[in-house]
């Protein structure tokens, strides 16, 4: 619970900074800090001379090969189909569980210690019975990714629907509404909020999921290929990869805040 | 016509047992059709809960609550309630907020449309249709509170201290407003309040309840003639009403903090 506060707040302060972020001046500074980050990665690359740290311009290098061969582009659909699943099972059964511990009182009690477990305990610990249930084919992968998403949407879901103002659910009760009007009119649009933050994190976590799924047990995608060219020590193609696993994370981020600003700006 | 009749509430303990709280015990009133009763008591008198029962939201444990002869079990669309905390949906413009009440029993859009606008009107809000609750100042919102109850065209409205979060010139103000409506819709109003001169200036009777737990004392007539405004607090009978409430008030509060 103190754990989903934390990072909820965590949450919280990205959102002032994306709204922040907005003006010239930020997006200047921005830039420059990127940009600051790529000459001295190239520099240290060069000075240093070490295997482990290629300059950014090997790694580009890199990446582009990867891109002209379509090696990446072949990876990067069969990471992102797995994601998609994996990610859309986990939103579907975060948003329902998570809607009917925050309504219901004995379905929170029932389930509470369950989630609270299973949203600390590591996912990978669950690796060898996903192998064991699935055997070797792509629904490890998924089933890794659900359990790396999946908790920290139910919980903020719950939390969310349990703290809506009970003013306002007395305000519909008082009109005649039904439980289903409450529902959808109420509580629903007054969790929005809370939901996308816990949506956001919960993609954060499933493109971590994806990643680790795939460097250790289903050698598929991205991260298989990680894994191969980490064990033949070609740190520019690792990092090259890492880059690209970055902009998927970065992408997706953006794509979850856009449709929570399309819905709650009512609330900034 | 309300009839309320050996109504008692208890609030249970914490753990649903035990010791609870007699919130209101054995009360007895009416409210005549077309009405303004004001309620008043020092706080901890069963008052809000007494309107909650009477909206249908809560149950009570013993009485009567008829409405018409009716016993009332739950809410229904002859009553509609004001908050005191405004209760507005912060994600819905003044348009969509009012009209909630009819699109939850189940107003075609066009009709309901129809009707928020006429009351956007009546509590003079017109260019502020498309405005988020938190946009508008707090005497705003409430006028937005009180166009929600009045557009399901409620024959009795409950108001539960409904200007108890202004300041005193939107207060009176919207004292004023809320007279100048009753008097064309005509409406049995139940109003409870915590202040001596809205009770007096609104109420045809205002009705005294003890704390702890919540009884009639009295229920005063008040013979002051309408339509009310300025000249009416400035009347002898204005004065000495208040001055009585105070008393009886003023004597609950001594007795209640030598509890205490």
């Amino acid at each position: 619970m103190a754990k989903v506060a934390i990072e909820a707040g965590k949450v919280g302060a990205l959102r002032v900074h994306a709204t922040r972020r907005r003006p010239l001046r930020g997006a200047l500074l921005e830039v420059v800090a990127l940009g600051g980050g790529v000459i001295l990665w190239e520099v240290l690359g060069w000075v240093l001379a070490m295997p482990w740290l290629p300059p950014f311009s090997k790694i580009v290098a890199a990446l582009i090969q990867f891109i002209q061969s379509g090696v990446i582009l072949v990876n990067v659909a069969s990471s992102l189909e797995g994601l998609a699943i994996g990610f859309g099972i986990s939103l579907i059964v975060g948003l329902f569980v998570g809607a009917l511990m925050g309504r219901y009182r004995r379905v929170e009690k029932a389930l509470d210690i369950y989630v609270n477990a299973l949203l600390i305990s590591p996912a990978m610990i669950f690796a060898p019975i996903f192998f064991a249930i699935f055997g070797l084919s792509g629904a490890v992968r998924i089933a890794v990714i659900i359990m790396y998403s999946v908790f920290v949407i139910i919980m903020n879901t719950a939390t969310a629907i349990r703290t809506v103002d009970p003013a306002l659910v007395e305000m519909a009760s008082s009109f005649g509404a039904n439980e289903r009007q409450i529902f959808l009119r109420i509580l629903l649009p007054a969790s929005l909020p809370l939901i996308f933050a816990g949506i956001r994190l919960g993609m954060g976590r499933a493109v971590k999921g994806m990643i680790n799924g795939e460097m250790l047990i289903a050698m598929v995608g991205l991260g298989a290929l990680a894994q191969r060219y980490g064990s033949q020590f070609e740190a520019s193609k690792v990092f090259a990869i890492a880059l690209v696993v970055l902009i998927i994370g970065v992408v997706m981020n953006w794509l979850v805040e856009i449709l929570d600003h399309r819905f709650t700006s009512w609330a900034d | 016509m309300i009839q309320i009749r050996g109504l008692s509430k208890e609030f249970l303990g914490r753990d649903g047992e035990g010791t609870g709280v007699l919130a209101i015990d054995s009360l007895n009133f009416e409210v005549r059709d077309n009405e303004f009763l004001t309620i008043i008591g020092p706080s901890g008198c069963g008052k809000t809960t007494l309107l909650r029962i009477i909206a249908g939201l809560i149950p009570f444990d013993d009485g009567e609550v008829r409405i018409d002869d009716k016993p009332v079990t739950g809410p229904g669309s002859d009553r509609a309630v004001v908050f005191q905390n405004f209760a507005l949906m912060p994600w819905a413009n003044v348009l969509t907020n009012i009209a909630f009440g009819l699109e939850i029993r189940g107003t075609p859009k066009a009709e309901y449309e129809d009707t928020a606008r006429r009351l956007v009107r009546l509590v003079g809000l017109e260019g502020f249709e498309r405005r988020l609750p938190k946009e508008l100042s707090g005497g705003m919102q409430q006028r937005v509170g009180l166009a929600r109850a009045l557009a399901v065209n409620p024959r009795i409205l409950l108001m539960d201290e409904p200007f108890g979060a202004l300041d005193e010139q939107t207060r009176r103000l919207l004292q004023e407003q809320l007279l100048r409506i009753w008097e064309k819709e005509r409406k049995t109003v139940i109003f409870i309040t915590h202040s001596m001169e809205e009770a007096v200036f609104l109420g045809d009777r205002v009705m005294l309840m003890t704390p702890r737990p919540g009884r009639v004392k009295e229920i005063i007539d008040v013979p002051l003639k309408r339509p009310r405004g300025q000249e009416t607090e400035k009347s002898t009978t204005f004065t000495e009403i208040k001055e009585y409430l105070w008393e009886n008030l003023r004597s609950m509060q001594v007795l209640d903090q030598r509890e205490a």
